[in-house]
């Protein structure tokens, strides 16, 4: 164990992933503070130069950023009622209402101590949670992994904020990308239309850069430029930031609660964490009458919250190659290509490489505060940089990244494709993250599912068998159940009263 | 862009009668109780289904209707001036497109630049920012990724001296 955290240290003590770290955090936080920037479309951008890096430093880039990108997507929330990211948009409004207060500063601060705070929660449920699941899970045969596959799938209506039916549909579309090439158990082409570059399948790192970044940039064209930032002096932003940690300590923990719990699910991130940590704290605040006037409480819940969904939707991303969110599901590509393959192993045989990435994280959200802080007091400068700069940078990032991913062509088509496809689905309402969990996870609930038949010689019966695979089914089973026997009951009670109030 | 459900619901049941069609013609391989073909039908049908349900809007009682917080722009989008505004919004796939068409002919630089100079130009940028960038920006991605990434990047017409 002490040896273990020691080589941790020497991986992470080296000038390449101190300098790679860094860089992302700077990297993270501009991209973060920019409107439509989001987190992930961060990340996805980042992976091209994942790949000169060695895997410890690729990691790191990935975790810094990330982290940082979270975070700063608050600042213009504050300062421009505009949230930087997805995951800052549940309480922009918020934060905004308390900037005209005059309270720029408390709603930035707590922006970077309970992001950090959170952060760290985070870090703990994956250092804590993580080697006990994969204890368990180094008996997983085939079977448990289809049930498991097949559970992280049923998240996909987790992700909608809307139509579930509509998530489910994009789920499908995710899966039906997957079916394409030979990489089926079978070897049989399929869906290639006699394209040899279908051949090999679609990779889900360029499909992913389309669906970000593309779309993204399409969006722009079609929204007006958001205003300029006012310039603005700030006082001193972590002032009064330990009395809010006392005050609100109830509600920062049940933040960072929520929060785990929401990054351990398969497809659901920081803005789902969000979401619903803004709406937790509504529900049962002594003083909800105060929300959406500039009240911070809501601030402490929800920054705890989607910061400490960042690293624990690592943990089913790590054990199983279940993405715990979009930005895991970036994470899960590099894995696989630095040869970090994610499988319960990982955690006997590269521990080592697990307690560094413990370590980076936990790193990543001090450094936070420092560099958050430089940050906000840089934002009017940052910020001032126009779109029509920005956009096309991202356009040939998207371009060149994607051709390095397999040095061909053929990543820039998908990039492009996916665009479209990213861009269409927004537009219609069908969550984009159910297509993701559809594309990275769809190999895996088929190949699991194939090869434990051809085990069991066709039967059925060891699906349910295996203790932990009966386990796991009755769960998928019941999830599955759930919704339906809602509606019937929904149904049910609807009815009669509308019967009663006929006669 | 924001179609009727009913549009893109029939379209999925089409694109879904179709992926299940596709799978329904693959051999079976012997040896394999579940064969290649079988994922593709249970997905195309599952896709057909949920468009059938959006389109007839079943299960639409489940959506709560939300108030769309725009990620970016809190104001109100002023009202589109005319119907082929929202094909601007194309622009960037051409673009990448483009890319893939020329770019081993015309070489890197020649071909960024244009690109940087398209975006930045409909997205509103004058010409006195555009220019400049699209001079600067294809330099700056090309000592990253050909010199210290080492991507092999079309030379093209305009190869860099490094």
């Amino acid at each position: 164990m002490l040896k273990t955290l020691i080589d941790a240290f020497a991986l992470i003590t080296t000038w390449e992933v101190i300098i790679a770290m860094f860089a992302a955090s700077v990297y993270g936080l501009v991209i973060g503070s920019l409107p439509g920037l989001s987190a992930t479309m961060a990340t996805a951008l980042l992976v091209p130069v994942t790949f000169y890096l060695s895997p410890i430093a690729a990691i790191a880039t990935i975790v810094a950023a990330s982290t940082m990108a979270i975070f700063s997507g608050d600042i213009p929330g504050a300062l421009l009622r505009i949230p930087g990211t997805p995951a800052s948009a549940a309480y922009a409004d918020e934060a905004y209402a308390m900037t005209r207060k005059g309270e720029a500063e408390l709603a930035l601060g707590a922006g970077v101590w309970f992001s950090a705070v959170g952060g760290i929660a985070g870090t703990l449920s994956l250092m804590v949670l993580a080697p006990p699941l994969a204890e368990i899970a180094l008996s997983f045969s085939t079977f448990e992994y289809f049930w498991l596959a097949l559970l992280g799938l049923m998240c996909a209506t987790l992700v909608a904020r809307s139509s579930p039916v509509k998530a489910i549909a994009g789920m499908f579309l995710g899966l039906l990308v997957s079916c394409v090439g030979i990489e089926n158990p079978g070897g049989v082409p399929r869906f290639t239309f006699g394209m040899t570059d279908l051949f090999g399948g679609i990779e889900p790192i360029p499909a992913l850069v389309g669906v970000f970044a593309v779309a993204q940039v399409m969006r722009a064209m079609l929204t007006p430029e958001p205003p300029p930032i006012p310039k603005r002096k700030f006082g001193s932003i972590m002032a009064g930031q330990w009395l809010l940690t006392k005050k609100y300590h109830w509600q920062m923990t049940r933040g960072n609660i929520i929060g785990i719990i929401i990054g351990v699910l398969p497809g659901a991130g920081a803005d789902m964490a969000a979401w619903v940590s803004y709406a937790m704290s509504k529900r049962f605040s002594k003083e909800p009458e105060k929300f959406g006037t500039g009240h911070v409480e809501g601030l402490v819940e929800a920054g705890a919250s989607n910061n400490a969904s960042i690293a624990s939707g690592w943990v089913p991303s790590l054990l199983f190659g279940i993405p715990g969110d979009t930005i895991a599901a970036i994470a899960i590509g590099v894995l696989y290509m630095k040869g970090l393959n994610p499988g319960p192993t990982l955690f006997t045989e590269k521990a080592s490489s697990m307690y560094a990435i413990y370590l980076m994280f936990i790193i990543a959200n001090i450094l936070m505060i420092p560099l958050g802080i430089i940050m906000i007091r840089l934002a009017s400068y940052v910020l001032r940089a126009p779109r029509s700069s920005i956009m096309p940078i991202i356009m040939l990032c998207c371009a060149v990244g994607s051709f390095a991913i397999g040095n061909n062509m053929f990543g820039v088509v998908t990039v492009a494709t996916f665009g479209i496809i990213g861009y269409v689905m927004e537009e219609n309402g069908y969550p984009v993250a159910a297509m993701v969990l559809g594309i990275v996870m769809g190999t895996m609930i088929e190949q699991s599912f194939v090869t434990s038949l051809i085990k069991s010689d066709g039967s059925i019966l060891p699906f349910v068998e295996r203790p932990i695979a009966a386990i796991l089914a009755a769960m998928a089973i019941g999830a599955l159940a759930w919704p339906l026997l809602v509606w019937v009951w929904r149904k049910i009670r609807g009815v009669a009263p509308a019967a009663a109030s006929a006669r | 862009m924001r179609l009727p459900d009913r549009v893109t619901g029939l379209f999925l049941v089409g694109l879904g009668a179709a992926a299940a069609y596709g799978g329904w013609q693959l051999p079976p391989v012997p040896g394999q109780p579940v064969g290649p073909n079988v994922f593709p039908l249970v997905i195309g049908t599952g896709l057909a289904l949920c468009g059938l349900a959006i389109a007839f809007g079943i299960g639409h009682s489940f959506e709560e209707e939300e108030e769309l917080i725009p990620v970016e722009g809190g104001q109100p989008k002023p009202a589109p001036p005319g119907r082929l505004y929202g094909l601007r919004a194309l622009l960037p796939p051409a673009l990448l497109l483009f890319y893939v068409a020329v770019a081993d002919r015309l070489g890197f630089i020649i071909t960024a630049g244009l690109i940087v100079f398209v975006t930045s130009t409909a997205l509103g940028a004058r010409w006195k920012l555009s220019l400049p960038l699209a001079v600067l920006a294809p330099i700056g991605v090309h000592l990253i990724f050909s010199k210290l990434l080492r991507v092999p990047l079309p030379a093209g017409l305009l190869p860099m001296p490094w």
